[in-house]
């Protein structure tokens, strides 16, 4: 029994994309421009040539949020989506009817059709793949260049994720919604 | 490639409709451009709990060879994960990486040897068993003169064929056939990748160095981009601390990259200035005396002449305005803060190919630049790192009296070609291309081999490639895939992947050292080999014939196997003629059997390289971890989820040399005298013919390269092209618009060299005079599924200009026009 949450230090975020790949890879996702779990999402650089602002391009990468309040598991008819005992959201594929309200609720835009499963999946934090082999890891962190994301057991006051939590300013994307995400975006 | 789309909006589209049309596995095409767009099959194994296999390899989607563990289940590698141990890569594995798998799983592989049956360069094969296919190496086919017969015309001229190769850890096996079969024509990817930098910095400061990027406090980075060109330890090291965390990054380069986005200062200069940019900065070190004076006294030569060379030529950063399109004041600050934090500030030293003529000297100037602030061989500077040991696996020589010297012009002014003074090792490609084809060899060249390279692809002026390939008589291409260079071949030798060999151990320098080998993953699929075995097989064909050859038309071998009266004791039963046989045969054994190279399989080579240095011990972690060196299992420690130590603090090499350059001399060398009287400016000086100029109406082209793509060799790679489908022109938004063009727009690109299609993203991030797409697209052979036609190729419209020392290629010379089609 665990709390999982993610801590992205995302300046480190170079918008490579080997998280996508690694993901892809590990959890048998379909390939497409719409099957994602995970993606990095860019801002070109505002102005005109040559001068171009800096601060403003940027890579941000996200994933599900994994959110404690969760608007997909809200808005589910038939169950599909519930949480599993480490507080991560997963959907059950038998019981998806892909009526994709989840979809529409989800502010994050982190939902998507897999066509072999028929299902709204998600990311499930490797729950079924690397988690169930015991791993500590994701695939999207372990395999990051510039080592964006940190994740563990945010209710393990001696874990990594918890220390730079305690140590390290940081905030968590659409707050206002009261989604109470479950990935922390390091500044 | 910022395309990005709603999943909501995407949903009322397609993606409902693919749901109903249920498993319909492949791309969506995000442009609306079905009828380009080519599906292929791919497998994405989701991995399971069950037991696996894990084996420690090392990648090859790109040259750094970052270190990796195969997950195998029932027998198909499933994942390929970072893997740890490696210092170089520490713990982390690109896109690129990640989609190794792809490659070994491309239904597009070459899958048996092939001989070919139709017109040269149209691709028609057909497969035939290895005997048959080494048999037409050795004798030809109606379609194709042998080896044989063409050694026999040239009389046993060696140099009749010549050897190319990319960059590999099996160049060096198939750099050893070259030397056994005696030619000496050898073109390698050199004259397109280093050269200039590697031989700038080696005759500078005595070698081409490495960085230490975690301790640096200044780093100035002008035409590199290590956000989108990954290189290992550089990218993972720098981009840690930019942004104000540790390292102040400053980002010069005619686009705004993805550096420049993760960079805390952009310049956006002229293409093909950077020359002017450095000597403006080495103007303001001098003139306010902000160099590091005792190291200038203890390791400078000739530092009084570079200082009058460089004041009285007037290269202020006023002067150098003008020619960059910088601002005077960001080059007093740049020169002031880089020597104000020196040692620990490093002028980035590159990784690339040629860019502009003026490279060498470039380079040579961002040497003597660095220097001045003294950060060299030191933590937080460049850094020339240790080396761990390998034992030697021996090659054969033969000594062939018949064969012909490399063909380069020999007098007072000149050792190279008449386009450039020097030739070195991995030669001048272009310019053996270009005198080839004006029949300006000193003898004939009729047949190549050709080794994990894609000359078709990679060299500018792809036209003229195409010609050279087929006036060569025999072409035997060893590869992977049926790139557009394999369609010109007359024999098809199919090697297997990486993740199906192992390869030539290697051991990698720098600050933390290590030996890292490749170990075979699986079995190879379908009728390929490694290389190793490739050459085995071949060289047990070839030889002995060849022999004969050599024997027929080599009078001192003759002579030296003929035996004589003499030599007969009294006592002796043998006949003359049984002596002379008896002669030959040993001489046969001992010089000229080719085999010998390639009798032992890769793991025992490796085995006696390793164990001859470091014992057993490091045999047995190499295969089981696929990394060595000494105290590693006291050394290595997890720290954190994501970080490792590999040596201790005071056991890195960061300094090995004292301080000092690696140059004979020791010294930093500013002045090349031996180089004036090549007609060579033995110092770096600004030229006026260097100055960026656009005739109006066209545009300077500018290639480079991609975190999602690796030149061609991952060309057809599906999990790649889910990442980025195909390659775009920049051009700037305000020119585009102009001429209306939009994103998604076809258009044409054309030069002198010729004309290529590639869609258009109109973009703020580049200058409206200059344009750009990433290399690696656009390929014509009809047997790649995801590459063919996709895209534009930038060598089809790059000239083949040749830069002046080393004879490299200079990519960033070409000016185009482009119109909307």
């Amino acid at each position: 029994m665990a709390n999982y949450v993610m801590v992205l230090d995302y300046k480190n975020c170079i918008n490579c994309k080997a998280c996508e790949i690694a993901c892809k890879e590990e959890n048998g996702i379909l390939l497409g421009a719409d099957k994602h779990r995970i993606w990095v999402g860019s801002n070109n650089p505002k102005g005109e040539w040559p001068n171009l602002d800096i601060v403003s391009a940027s890579f941000l990468p996200s994933q599900c949020q994994q959110c404690e309040n969760a608007p997909c598991e809200d808005v589910c008819p038939t169950h599909a989506t519930y949480y599993d005992e480490n507080g991560v959201v997963q959907v059950d594929s038998d019981k998806c009817i892909l009526c994709s309200y989840c979809m529409v609720a989800c502010p994050y835009d982190a939902r998507y059709v897999d066509d072999r499963t028929t299902t709204v999946d998600k990311c499930t934090f490797c729950s079924d793949t690397r988690l169930a082999r015991g791993e500590v890891t994701t695939a999207c962190q372990n395999t990051c260049p510039t080592k964006v994301r940190t994740f563990g057991d945010i209710d393990d006051p001696d874990s990594e994720v918890s220390e730079l939590l305690r140590t390290r300013e940081h905030f968590s994307l659409k707050s206002n919604l009261g989604t109470k995400p479950k990935l922390f975006y390091l500044t | 490639m910022d395309v990005g789309i709603s999943r909501r909006r995407f949903l009322k589209g397609s993606a409902a409709l693919t749901v109903l049309g249920g498993g319909t596995i492949g791309l969506t095409p995000l442009l609306g451009n079905e009828e380009e767009h080519h599906e292929a099959a791919a497998i994405m194994t989701k991995t399971s709990t069950k037991e696996a296999k894990l084996v420690p390899t090392l990648c090859e989607m790109c040259v750094n060879k970052c270190a990796a563990i195969a997950r195998v289940e029932d027998g198909v590698v499933v994942k390929l994960d970072p893997n740890p141990l490696f210092p170089k890569s520490k713990n982390m594995l690109c896109p690129r990486g990640n989609a190794g798998i792809q490659a070994l799983y491309d239904t597009d592989r070459l899958k048996r040897p092939m001989i070919r049956t139709g017109e040269k360069g149209k691709g028609e094969f057909k497969e035939v068993s290895w005997e048959e296919a080494y048999d037409a190496i050795l004798n030809g086919t109606d379609k194709f003169p042998g080896m044989a017969k063409i050694l026999d015309e040239e009389e046993d001229n060696r140099s009749s064929f010549l050897f190319c190769a990319g960059e590999g850890m099996a160049e060096h096996t198939f750099k050893m056939f070259y030397e056994a079969f005696g030619s000496a024509n050898w073109l390698n990817h050199a004259s397109i990748c280093l050269q200039t930098v590697a031989s700038a910095y080696g005759v500078t400061m005595g070698a081409y160095p490495q960085v230490d990027f975690e301790n640096a406090e200044y780093v100035i980075m002008a035409g590199a981009n290590r956000a989108e060109a990954i290189v290992t330890p550089d990218t993972m090291d720098i981009f840690k601390r930019t942004k104000g965390r540790g390292t102040k990054l400053v980002c010069v380069d005619p686009r705004f990259t993805n550096t420049a986005a993760k960079a805390d200062k952009w310049l956006g200069i002229k293409p093909g200035t950077d020359l002017a940019f450095v000597l403006a900065l080495t103007y303001v070190t001098l003139d306010e005396e902000l160099y590091n004076k005792e190291y200038v006294a203890t390791h400078f030569n000739d530092f009084e002449l570079y200082r009058e060379h460089i004041l009285s030529k007037g290269y202020t950063p006023k002067w150098a305005a003008k020619i960059t399109g910088l601002k005077e004041s960001d080059i007093y600050e740049i020169a002031r803060e880089f020597m104000a934090h020196a040692p620990r500030a490093i002028y980035y030293p590159g990784r690339r190919s040629t860019f502009a003529k003026n490279d060498f000297q470039l380079r040579r100037a961002m040497a003597i630049f660095q220097a001045l602030g003294g950060g060299i061989d030191t933590k937080g500077g460049l850094v020339f790192g240790g080396k761990l040991a390998l034992g030697e696996h021996k090659g054969v020589v033969p000594m062939y009296y018949q064969a012909r010297e490399r063909a380069v012009n020999k007098n007072k002014q000149n050792d190279g070609y008449d386009h450039c003074v020097v030739v070195s090792g991995g030669g001048s490609w272009i310019a053996w291309r270009n005198r080839f084809l004006e029949n300006k060899m000193p003898y004939k060249v009729r047949g190549a081999f050709i080794y994990k390279h894609n000359p078709m692809q990679n060299m500018p002026n792809t036209e003229k490639t195409a010609q050279m390939l087929k006036k060569m008589e025999l072409v035997v291409a060893i590869d992977t895939m049926p790139s557009d260079t394999v369609m010109y071949a007359d024999v098809v030798l199919p090697e297997c992947t990486y993740l199906e060999r192992t390869d030539p151990v290697f051991s990698f320098g720098g600050v933390e050292p290590a030996i890292a080998q490749r170990n075979k993953v699986i079995e190879p699929m379908y009728d390929t080999k490694p290389l190793n075995e490739i050459l085995y097989g071949l060289t047990k064909k070839i030889s002995k014939p060849l022999f004969e050859i050599t024997k027929k038309h080599d009078m001192f071998l003759q002579d030296e196997i003929t035996a004589s009266e003499s030599e007969l004791d009294e006592n002796s039963t043998m006949t003359l003629a049984e002596l002379s046989k008896q002669k030959e045969e040993t001489m046969y054994a001992d010089e000229f059997d080719l085999t010998k190279v390639f009798e032992h399989s890769q793991e025992e080579v490796n085995e006696h390289m390793v164990a001859s240095k470091h014992g057993e011990e490091a045999v047995k972690k190499l295969k089981e971890h696929g990394i060595f060196y000494p105290n590693m299992d006291t050394y290595y420690k997890q720290l954190g989820e994501n970080e490792f130590q590999y040596y201790p603090e005071k056991e890195k090499s960061y300094s090995v040399n004292g301080g000092a350059p690696k140059t004979p001399t020791k010294k930093i060398e500013c002045n090349l005298a031996n180089l004036a009287s090549k007609g060579v400016d033995p110092m770096p000086t600004w030229r006026d013919e260097y100055n960026f100029k656009v005739p109006s109406g066209k545009f300077k082209l500018l290639t480079g390269r991609h975190a999602q793509f690796t030149q061609t060799g991952t060309s057809n790679n599906t999990a790649l092209h889910d990442l980025m489908h195909t390659n775009y022109i920049w051009i700037n938004e305000k020119v585009a618009k102009e001429q209306g063009i939009a994103f998604g727009d076809k258009v044409e690109v054309s030069s002198a060299s010729g004309k290529t299609i590639i869609r258009a993203y109109p973009t703020q991030k580049i200058a409206p005079d200059t344009v750009f797409f990433i290399h690696g697209f656009g390929e014509e052979s009809e047997r790649l599924t995801m590459a063919y036609k996709n895209g534009g190729c930038d060598n089809a419209v790059i000239e083949d200009n040749i830069e002046p020392v080393y004879g490299a290629a200079a990519m960033h010379e070409t000016n185009v026009e482009i119109r909307k089609v």
